[in-house]
């Protein structure tokens, strides 16, 4: 069990270790990184069969790396139902992207380049999915934050994607100081970083690592808050959109609050906070993503809104949930943004929805691949967003929580429905909209394979990971037909209301917007001022009460020119002489002499 | 009283004329406030060393010590005077500005 993990894993690192020999000038280089990608894929099946067979799970601890006085540092990976089951969807998903990337950056000149760092990203991403302690654990944290800077300024010659990767870094180091936070109570309050010590040590009160914790999901899994680098993270190409942004590194986040479970379990606090975010995130969104008019904004949203349920999830107390709904939301979300690569590529680089249109008939796999996508994402029954989406919304409806968390939850998934309508309209449907000399064809080999895989994936994954799965939390089994079915019915209210919308409107002249379109269009005002005005408040308010109120006021002004000037208004308002001096001290002079000559009668 | 007193106490006398009358420099009359000062201390330096009042010894130092911040009062005073008018001529105090 062990050594095939721990082969899964080298087998990784090889590309990169031979990236300084004659191999990575080849140009066959991409060939070889997705092999091996499929590779380490097949040979990581083998144990997660095997653990789904016995339930046995394992800890490898190598390397004893260092003790600082009582904390005990090693290389351990923690292999158990979480990333023994995350470990080949992760890798199945890469796979496809990978082959994916081969036809979409076909024409870029630094195309080994982008290999490497695509697997430099997964590398770290499986470092921080196995980690068993806080350090390595961060260390892949980290890692993944550092790949996605690189990856999304890629085409750094863009001003915007400059801007966009250095937001992604800010907001993520913002998230950072929670985990710095929780990492450094745990060192201070139980000596160690491992999670077995902080599992079963009993703790009294457990709020300020959970928040910092909280924190850095937050920032990672982009929460309400936190959140504007994920719409902005759109400005690096496709590929990385759809490993980093869709699949894996945002469910960093989640990830990390999945695996504290046994601490938030004791926590209501926690649980109610994590609640309120996740479900104010998820309507944020999805608002939204109701009125932009870029294809990649509008899944990024999506996304933004699929991590808001996660976490959701997390907060009713239903880790196993959430993790089910990461592994089945990594399928469909890589796919749709595959098909908006296939779709923008296609169109000559084109990525307003305004300006797409009828690609129903030139393009149907991709057509297809887009419907299919997208209801997944909505919960349609028995594909693989249900598996995972209905369950958790079930559990939802018949735990005892907070009203207004759940109310707000089922209104975002009935957008959900409404925003994946608007795109397949304006796509999809209707006349075309686009440039009449565009070649459209998607006879590739590389993006058909993989476009199917997922869209296989995608269809069957929900049925096939939740019937292998060991047994976990059970799942509510009665409930009223009504609150069963609460789903289906708001998902499909999402739909009608939005495919009678369009149709509509759709001939209508474009008025001027109404002040709620600009609120969702702008993304709610939020990275507009939030990104000005902090930041000029709080150095404005360090100058003023540094050299103004500091130098100027107290050591200048308060003491001596207040003095000098009172005395000075003083002396000129009550003073009316003249300033004849010799005078005076004549006078003072002769009074005295007369006085002592007149008053000398005691001799 | 004894020759000794009579003399500085002339010399008092003398200084105190010359801080009264003068002629057109404010800088002489500080010079004659320095003079006052200097034989007052000498008189009470004189009167306490040969009555041998011991308690009294710290008076002197004293004295001088509020001399010394009198007179720099007085050439700030000056300072400014003189920054205002480039002389310190005692016709210029006509008007009372600073």
């Amino acid at each position: 069990f062990t050594p095939l993990m721990l082969t899964a894993m080298f087998i990784l690192l090889l590309p990169i270790i031979m990236s300084n020999t004659q191999l990575y000038k080849n140009s066959l280089y991409p060939h070889y990184v997705k092999t091996t990608i499929s590779y380490a894929f097949i040979i990581s099946m083998i144990p997660t069969m095997m653990f789904i067979s016995s339930g046995q799970e394992a800890v490898i601890s190598n390397w004893h790396w260092l003790s600082i006085q009582t904390l005990k540092l090693s290389l351990s990976f923690k292999m158990d139902y979480f990333s023994t089951i995350f470990i080949p969807v992760a890798l199945f998903v890469t796979w496809s992207i990978m082959e994916f990337s081969m036809w979409y950056m076909h024409s870029d000149p630094y195309i080994n380049r982008f290999f490497k760092y695509l697997l430099m990203f997964l590398i770290t991403m499986m470092i921080l999915v196995t980690a068993n302690n806080l350090f390595q654990l961060f260390i892949g944290w980290e890692g993944v934050g550092i790949m996605s800077f690189l990856l999304i300024g890629w085409w750094y010659g863009r001003a915007d994607a400059n801007t966009a990767a250095l937001q992604a870094i800010l907001y993520n180091r913002i998230g950072d100081v929670g985990f710095i936070m929780a990492m450094a109570w745990f060192l201070t309050n139980s000596n160690a970083w491992d999670f077995q010590q902080i599992f079963i040590t009993q703790h009294e009160n457990l709020n300020i690592p959970l928040l910092g914790l909280l924190l850095a999901a937050t920032g990672k899994s982009a929460q309400f808050g936190l959140h504007p680098w994920l719409p902005s993270a759109m400005e690096g190409p496709t590929p990385v959109s759809a490993l980093l942004h869709s699949s894996t590194m945002v469910v960093a986040g989640v990830f990390l609050l999945i695996r504290f479970y046994p601490l938030m379990e004791q926590n209501k606090t926690m649980q109610t906070l994590t609640l309120c975010l996740g479900a104010i995130t998820t309507l944020f969104t999805a608002i939204c993503a109701l009125t932009q008019n870029d294809i990649k904004k509008i899944v990024a949203f999506s996304t933004s809104s699929q991590l808001g349920l996660m976490i959701v999830t997390i907060g009713i107390n239903q880790p196993y949930l959430a993790f089910l709904h990461i592994c089945t939301h990594a399928f469909f979300k890589a796919m749709l943004f595959m098909c908006s690569g296939s779709i923008i590529h296609s169109l000559n680089d084109e990525q307003d929805i305004r300006k797409m249109g009828g690609l129903y008939k030139p393009m149907p796999f991709t057509t297809t691949s887009l419907i299919i996508g997208s209801l997944a994402l909505t919960g349609m029954p028995f594909l693989t967003g249900f598996y995972s989406k209905d369950l958790i919304i079930e559990t939802a409806n018949t735990s005892y929580t907070n009203a207004w968390a759940l109310l707000i939850t089922l209104i975002a998934t009935s957008l959900t429905a409404a925003y994946s309508t608007r795109i397949m309209f304006f796509v999809l449907l209707g006349q075309p909209r686009f440039n009449t000399l565009n070649l459209i064809n998607e006879n590739n080999t590389h993006l058909i394979n993989s476009i199917k895989r997922l869209l296989i994936g995608s269809i069957f994954a929900g049925y096939l990971i939740s019937y292998n799965i060991p047994p976990t939390t059970i799942p509510q089994m009665t409930m009223p037909y009504y609150l069963k079915l609460t789903a289906l019915a708001v998902t499909i209210a999402g739909f009608i209301l939005a495919l009678e919308l369009n149709l509509a409107a759709k001939n209508l002249k474009f008025m001027y917007p109404s002040s709620l379109f600009k609120f969702s269009n702008l993304l709610g005002y939020f990275p507009i001022v939030m990104h000005r005005l902090p930041s000029k408040m709080s150095l404005t308010m360090s100058q003023k009460s540094a050299s103004m109120l500091l130098d100027m006021i107290w050591l200048e002004n308060v003491l001596p020119k207040s003095i000098s000037l009172f005395q000075m208004k003083m002396s000129t308002t009550v003073s009316n002489q003249k300033g004849l001096v010799k005078l005076y001290f004549l006078s003072f002079m002769i009074t005295l002499a007369l006085s002592l000559i007149l008053l000398n009668s005691h001799e | 009283m004894s020759m000794v007193y009579i003399n500085i106490f002339l010399a008092f006398i003398m200084s105190l004329m010359g801080l009264l009358m003068y002629r057109s420099h404010l800088m002489s009359s500080l010079l004659c406030l320095e003079g006052m000062m200097l034989s007052l201390f000498i008189m009470m330096t004189v009167a306490i060393l040969n009555n041998h009042l011991t308690l009294a010894s710290m008076a002197p130092i004293i004295l001088l010590v509020f001399a010394a911040c009198e007179a720099a009062l007085g050439l700030s005073l000056l300072v400014m005077v003189s920054n205002t008018y480039g002389t310190d001529y005692v016709q210029n105090l006509n008007l009372l500005q600073c």
